[in-house]
């Protein structure tokens, strides 16, 4: 009996132990800079994760081509955040810890941006994320400033979107929002943005996930007659919902957010359900030499076009943007050196550029402006990028984009 | 009026499919004597199993079918393998054992099939008007499909040789099997019958909604509540128990609100349990 | 990596005092509590609410132990004579509820935005002596709640819970009431997981509700069976192997980089799933249990 505990502590010690020793192993180099790529591989984020993590890896690879920044070579080092806080503390904790990174990169959920931020600012490494709730631009959160937003806020979404029912006509709006910060952020950014203009909401709604039905909460919005629906939701339970909706008989159409509106809404409906559907997104700076430079990097990567993941876009434009900060700071220049430089690389009044190669060129002799492959780039004192939304309508089963809107 | 109306229906449609899956967790516990927390996951698989024979045979009755057997085999195999081994021990180890099986079926059907959403390719009509009343033809054929199960089972239980057997040992198995009833054949249709139901209650909920491997799981608790509601090991009751807190949740929704819905189910739940302790059909059992 | 290992450390000791009261209530009672992780979430609102309204931490870690028990008693009430597996059920929709009710009380908790900024304990110290401070505390927590436990075990009131774990007619026929025992019982186990809950929110920093979903019960229950039902070094070893369990999927890429990390997720959940199944067939007494007994 003791024999068998001891061998079976044993063999655990000696998981644990293997586990362990690999990463003890990295030396520190002062010739290389490590960053963190904290994205989520599963969870929620699973389906963004992947190429999130990988644009990363691309995007330090392109910057080491390039001669590194200021000298110093990127060294990657790749955690899943499981789309969870708790999760995803102790993931930036061994980064933090175990592998020395100095600048963690590319988390998305609100939640676990909101827990991971005292930890890089308590070690005075920035974290750059995707997410999008409010809280996350001011103190506690982001008191020491080191927090940068590579996505539009939920606020900003809702503004987009009263901006385009403006633009469509629609007199009586209604919003339905899955219960999380994300989908009721999305709602109420609408909600104020849409009674600033003097507009009424005829009803609103918000649901729980998970349920075999969502014909009451159907119900009481269509009681009010609304002209559009406007929705924080997902995939699953938009599917749901339009299913239902349609077999109620009902015309209204719906403005929702482009990774509910996505071709598997349409796959999963078929055309006669989602007709007229507008879907909303934030849009990568898709015209710009930088948005080409990190498409080709995802096709090769992932083997998708760059269009499907707005985020992988983000986080190949956070790399760059780092590498261009290191690089205006010059050799061997600290975290606070460098993160003063971020804003004045990426805003503007400064020559464009749009990749690292060009940027470090352009440094030599003034300013730069780096025009990302997700936005223009430009930060606010929160931290905070303004991007622009694109309306895209569904029709006859094609999700086309008919126009782009400027906050 | 006719907004009363129309949430009852769609309190009814919820009902019988939280139902459905408590009317498997009741036959195996009246029979195995406990909480089967793979029926989740189990539903998950039949309609897994319903969308591959589907996409295989392009007929959506044959994938159906494709998918109960999925679901038949998979409960006949949990017994074999794991709950059989645990028959003589505390209900509790069984209990154990059946959440851990369900996260093994989650988890499996996770890496086999991906965490994006499937959807049965259904014809999606516009609905039928009754009395200013929208009639979705979609929910009466799942209600149709939800009654035959139901006959289906009550004809296997109380008019075949085997339900007899399979009633006798739920009334007091020592009895039964002094009296000479052979406990495998009992043990082997009742989890084929439970497994079956279960991936009938699964495929109705995927093509109501969307198949991904958490969308059983996230059933479990309502189903666990019907059952106890209807008096668990109490066939119709469990029924009866999903159309209570199917209705219950609906008409609840204009008062709490909607967020609180689920909680409405565990309140009904309580309360009924406060007044009969044993749910509405329960029999006040002797010691186990 | 130091660091790293104290972060470990502390939330091995958070779970570990989850443990104990789960493995006091379950283990020594017999009592399936599946809602443990509700208690859990009221500790930790209790004193995330508290702090962040200038409460000292101090003061807003006892009011999250004692509103964790006092959260236990209206579930008590209602069902402590219920039947082992409807008191399951019916523990299992309470934590539900509390999720539900933290989720859509937005004027209380901040609702789906969750609590952030939540101060840590010691907030004097920065960095790696901060962690080292928590550590200290958490450590300091389950030392007591383990000396609490051997006491318990040891004194009348823990042979008259095993007693009923073991045959509650017995104790019935005795003339004493198994119900009021078993109400003890859950709300110690309800304090212990409040304390954890208000430790686990001053370290984590930011609390919203999808962190307080029933698989963390399940954790729980899969550490205190792996490494053995009813003993206290069991339940040490159990929350070890579960921390193992999580964080060695970390370094398991590093070993076995062909794994895919989208598989990931499923593999760590099948493996739980069948780590349980395996431990209830062939080893139902845990890793430390006694032998003897099954």
């Amino acid at each position: 009996m003791n024999l068998t505990r001891r061998q079976t502590l044993a063999s655990l010690a000696a998981l644990a132990g293997s586990g362990l020793m690999p990463s003890l192993t990295f030396a520190q180099d002062a010739g290389t800079f490590r960053i963190g790529a904290l994205n989520p591989i599963t969870g929620a984020g699973g389906p963004y994760g992947t190429g999130m993590q990988k644009m990363i890896a691309a995007a330090a690879e392109v910057v080491n081509a390039a001669g590194g920044a200021a000298g110093r070579m990127f060294e990657v080092f790749a955690e899943d955040t499981q789309t969870q806080p708790q999760a995803a503390v102790l993931a930036a904790k061994k980064l933090i810890e175990v592998n020395k990174v100095q600048a963690v990169l590319g988390t998305w959920s609100s939640g676990v941006s909101l827990a991971v931020l005292p930890l890089a600012s308590e070690a005075n490494i920035p974290l750059f994320h995707c997410s999008g709730a409010p809280a996350l631009s001011v103190a506690p959160a982001n008191e020491k400033k080191l927090g940068y937003r590579f996505q539009a806020t939920n606020d900003r979404f809702g503004r987009a979107f009263a901006e385009i029912a403006t633009k469509e006509g629609f007199k009586r709006p209604a919003t339905m929002a899955f219960n999380n910060a994300s989908g009721i952020g999305n709602t109420e950014g609408f909600e104020k943005a849409w009674k600033a203009k003097g507009g009424e909401i005829v009803a609103s709604v918000v649901y729980e996930p998970a349920q075999p039905s969502y014909r009451a909460e159907l119900q009481k919005i269509l009681d009010a007659k609304p002209d559009v629906i406007v929705m924080g939701s997902y995939i699953a339970d938009t599917t749901i919902i339009l299913r239902e909706w349609y077999q109620t008989g009902e015309e209204n159409t719906f403005i929702m957010p482009a990774w509910a509106g996505n071709p598997e809404l349409v796959k999963a409906l078929g055309p006669d359900v989602v007709e007229g559907i507008i879907s909303v997104d934030s849009i990568s700076n898709e015209g710009s030499p930088a948005f080409a430079a990190f498409d080709a990097a995802y096709q090769s990567a992932v083997g998708h076009p760059g269009l499907t993941n707005v985020y992988a876009a983000m986080t190949w434009d956070m790399v760059t943007v780092l590498a261009l900060a290191m690089e205006a700071a010059g050799p061997g220049a600290d975290m606070a050196a460098i993160n003063a430089k971020i804003r004045e690389v990426a805003n503007p009044d400064g020559k464009q550029v749009s990749s690292f190669a060009e940027g470090k060129e352009a440094l030599k002799s003034g300013p730069i402006n780096y025009e990302g492959a997700s936005s223009v780039l430009d930060f606010d004192e929160f931290g905070d990028v303004t991007p622009d939304f694109a309306a895209s309508f569904i029709r006859s089963g094609e999700i086309k984009r008919e126009y782009v809107v400027t906050l | 009026m006719t907004g009363f109306a129309e949430l009852l229906l769609s309190g009814v449609m919820s009902g019988l499919i939280i139902g459905l899956a408590g009317l498997a967790v009741t036959l195996v516990f009246g029979i195995a004597r406990f909480s089967n927390a793979a029926t989740g996951d189990t539903m998950t698989l039949g309609a897994y199993g319903a969308l591959l024979g589907t996409t295989l045979t392009g007929s959506l009755i044959f994938g159906g079918l494709v998918g109960l057997l999925a679901g038949a085999l998979a409960a006949v195999l949990s017994y074999v393998l794991v709950f059989r081994q645990l028959a003589n021990r505390s209900p509790i180890s069984s209990l154990l054992a059946s959440i851990g099986l369900a996260f093994f079926v989650r988890a499996g059907l996770g890496l086999a099939f991906g965490h994006n959403q499937s959807v049965f390719q259904l014809d999606i009509v516009r609905p039928i008007r009754f009395l200013d009343l929208r009639i979705q033809p979609n929910d009466l054929k799942f209600a149709a499909i939800a009654l035959v199960t139901l006959v289906i089972v009550f004809i296997i239980l109380h008019m075949t040789p085997i339900g007899r057997r399979m009633r006798a040992v739920a009334d007091n198995p020592l009895l039964a099997r002094v009296s000479g009833i052979a406990p495998r054949p009992v043990m082997f249709t009742l989890w084929a019958m439970a497994g079956a139901v279960s991936a009938i209650a699964g495929i109705i909920l995927g093509m109501k909604t969307v198949v991904s491997p958490e969308m059983g799981w996230d059933m479990l608790l309502p189903a666990f509540a019907a059952a106890v509601l209807g008096g668990i090991g109490h066939p119709v009751g469990a029924i009866v128990g999903g159309l209570v807190i199917g209705v219950a949740q609906e008409l609840a929704t204009p008062f709490v609100g909607f967020t609180y819905k689920i909680a409405v189910s565990f309140i009904v739940l309580l309360l009924v349990l406060l007044v009969r302790p044993r749910g509405m059909f329960g029999r006040v059992e002797g010691v186990r | 990596m130091d660091a790293y290992l104290i972060a470990i450390a502390i939330v091995s000791g958070i779970y570990l005092l989850l443990a104990l009261g789960l493995n006091l209530q379950f283990g020594l009672t017999g009592l399936i509590n599946f809602g443990h992780v509700g208690f859990f979430c009221v500790g930790a609102y209790t004193s995330a609410i508290l702090s962040t309204n200038g409460v000292p931490v101090a003061w807003s870690l006892l009011a999250a132990a004692l509103v964790g028990m006092l959260a236990a008693w209206p579930l008590g009430v209602i069902s402590i004579r219920l039947r082992e597996d409807y008191f399951a059920i019916a523990s299992l929709g309470f934590s539900e509820i509390v999720r539900l009710v933290a989720t859509s009380e937005g004027w209380l908790t901040n609702g789906v935005q969750g609590i952030a900024g939540i101060p840590r304990i010691f907030s004097g110290v920065t960095g790696q002596s901060q962690a080292i401070a928590m550590l200290a505390i958490v450590t300091v927590f389950c030392v007591l709640a383990i000396l609490a436990m051997r006491r318990i075990v040891r004194s009348p009131f823990g042979r008259m819970i095993e007693a009923i774990r073991d045959n509650e007619e017995a104790v019935k026929s005795l003339g004493k009431d198994p119900a009021g025992f078993k109400m003890q019982v859950l709300l110690l186990g309800s304090m212990l997981a409040g304390l954890s809950g208000a430790l686990y929110a001053h370290y984590i920093g930011y609390i919203s509700p999808d962190q307080f979903i029933p698989f963390i019960t399940f954790q729980i229950w899969m550490a205190i069976i792996m490494g053995g039902v009813g003993r206290i070094s069991g339940t040490v070893a159990g929350v070890i192997i579960l921390m193992v369990f999580l964080e060695g999927s970390r370094f398991l890429r590093d070993i076995a980089p062909f794994i895919p990390e989208v598989a990931m997720a499923s593999i760590r959940l099948g493996a739980i799933g069948l780590a349980l199944m395996l431990f209830t067939i062939y080893r139902p007494q845990g890793l430390m249990g006694d032998y003897t007994k099954r």
